[in-house]
């Protein structure tokens, strides 16, 4: 493992930066794009890069949520129903580790996100509110107010096996890729389960917190989570998660969809790049 | 109380409780980290960087128990048990890393 010199320290903060702005702006907590930087560009083996980058992810993921609660954006009860699915997915991570290579693995993963980004790109004129405030968001729908919309918008969770599917195996990916999954969950939430793109982030961000506590917890008890290296990266995250928050409430729902759809595309790329090294 | 306000009355809640908890790894790292970088290693760069990693990963399970215990006292239990397989499958991980 490379020492944890001042220049490193500031990469890997600002590299928490990052994360910590598109936990806020997309739900997403950045570890698709953690673990390569610290694994390929700065030399970190596998599993302390996958374990700095679960910390990050927690660090993202109670900031983001912290600073959004009280917004109702959240939705805690679909939240609760999907974490359910998400932790047995990470509890049983091995399953997926023993069925598949990691490039194998890689490759899969690069298609379910082409996939998911074409969902997201299909519907990116369509939006999931109803703007009758008056209708009942069923037992795990929800309503927000919305400035895009200029008031209360309401929507209904559609499919639900779809979303329960996408977090297990976003549990199940998480420590052994070192994510959240938040990259399988916004886009199954909101191009296939009805979730409007502002709350949807806001409870993928909310649930990857835990995702990624159990992997987490595993890789600390073995001694692969240096403790110094994680440390810039979650304080990256308090700046980035603060700037996103401002930022997410004035970009449109469409952009924030473009600018998943980009990041789905190059999670994708990068997923075929290592899977062919 | 509604369960609709209910649950953003627990929603506040749980803003507090990671709030709180990020807060204090947060201190407890960026103080961790100068010292690494002015003092080298030391027994007191030591505990204040596990203590700021341990906080971090407590976080999330401390918000899974309290929303447990909220939607007990509500008895709402379809939530209660929901939350609590999370939370008996986060103390499983607890138990894996210990072996």
């Amino acid at each position: 493992m490379p020492t944890v010199s001042l220049a490193l320290a500031t990469i890997i903060f600002l590299s928490g930066t990052a994360a910590g702005g598109f936990g806020a702006l997309l739900g997403l907590g950045g570890g698709v794009f953690f673990v390569p930087l610290l694994h390929l560009a700065l030399g970190f083996p596998l599993r302390t890069a996958a374990a700095v980058s679960l910390t990050t992810v927690i660090a993202t993921s109670s900031s983001v949520s912290a600073g959004r609660a009280g917004e109702q954006l959240i939705n805690l009860r679909l939240g609760m129903v999907l974490e359910v699915a998400t932790v047995a997915g990470s509890l049983l991570g091995g399953l997926t580790a023993h069925l598949f290579s990691e490039t194998t693995l890689q490759r899969l993963f690069g298609v379910v996100t082409v996939v998911a980004a074409l969902a997201v790109l299909a519907r990116v004129n369509r939006r999931n509110v109803l703007r009758d405030s008056t209708l009942d968001p069923g037992l795990l729908g929800g309503r927000f107010d919305e400035d895009e919309s200029g008031g209360t918008v309401v929507y209904r969770v559609k499919r639900l096996p779809i979303g329960l599917l996408a977090s297990f195996v976003a549990g199940n990916v998480s420590s052994l890729l070192g994510i959240g999954g938040g990259v399988l969950k916004v886009p199954a939430l909101n191009a296939w389960c009805g979730i409007p793109m502002r709350a949807a982030a806001a409870t993928s961000a909310f649930m990857i917190g835990v995702t990624a506590t159990g992997g987490a917890i595993i890789y600390f008890g073995r001694g692969d989570l240096p403790p110094l290296a994680a440390a810039p990266a979650v304080l990256g995250v308090q700046l980035g998660s603060a700037i996103g928050i401002r930022l997410a409430d004035r970009v449109p729902a469409k952009w924030l969809k473009i600018l998943l759809v980009a990041v789905l595309l190059s999670v994708a790329a990068s997923m075929f790049v290592r899977s062919t090294r | 109380m509604n369960e609709r306000s209910a649950d953003s009355a627990l929603e506040v809640t749980l803003g507090r409780v990671l709030r709180a908890g990020v807060r204090f790894s947060t201190v407890a790292l960026a103080a961790g980290l100068a010292s690494a970088l002015a003092l080298g290693a030391g027994r007191v760069t030591t505990v204040l960087l596990v203590a700021g990693v341990l906080t971090l990963i407590a976080t999330p399970v401390a918000r899974v128990l309290i929303s447990s215990i909220a939607y007990i006292r509500r008895h709402d239990w379809t939530f209660a048990v929901l939350t609590l397989i999370v939370l008996a499958e986060l103390v499983a991980s607890i138990v894996v890393a210990m072996r």
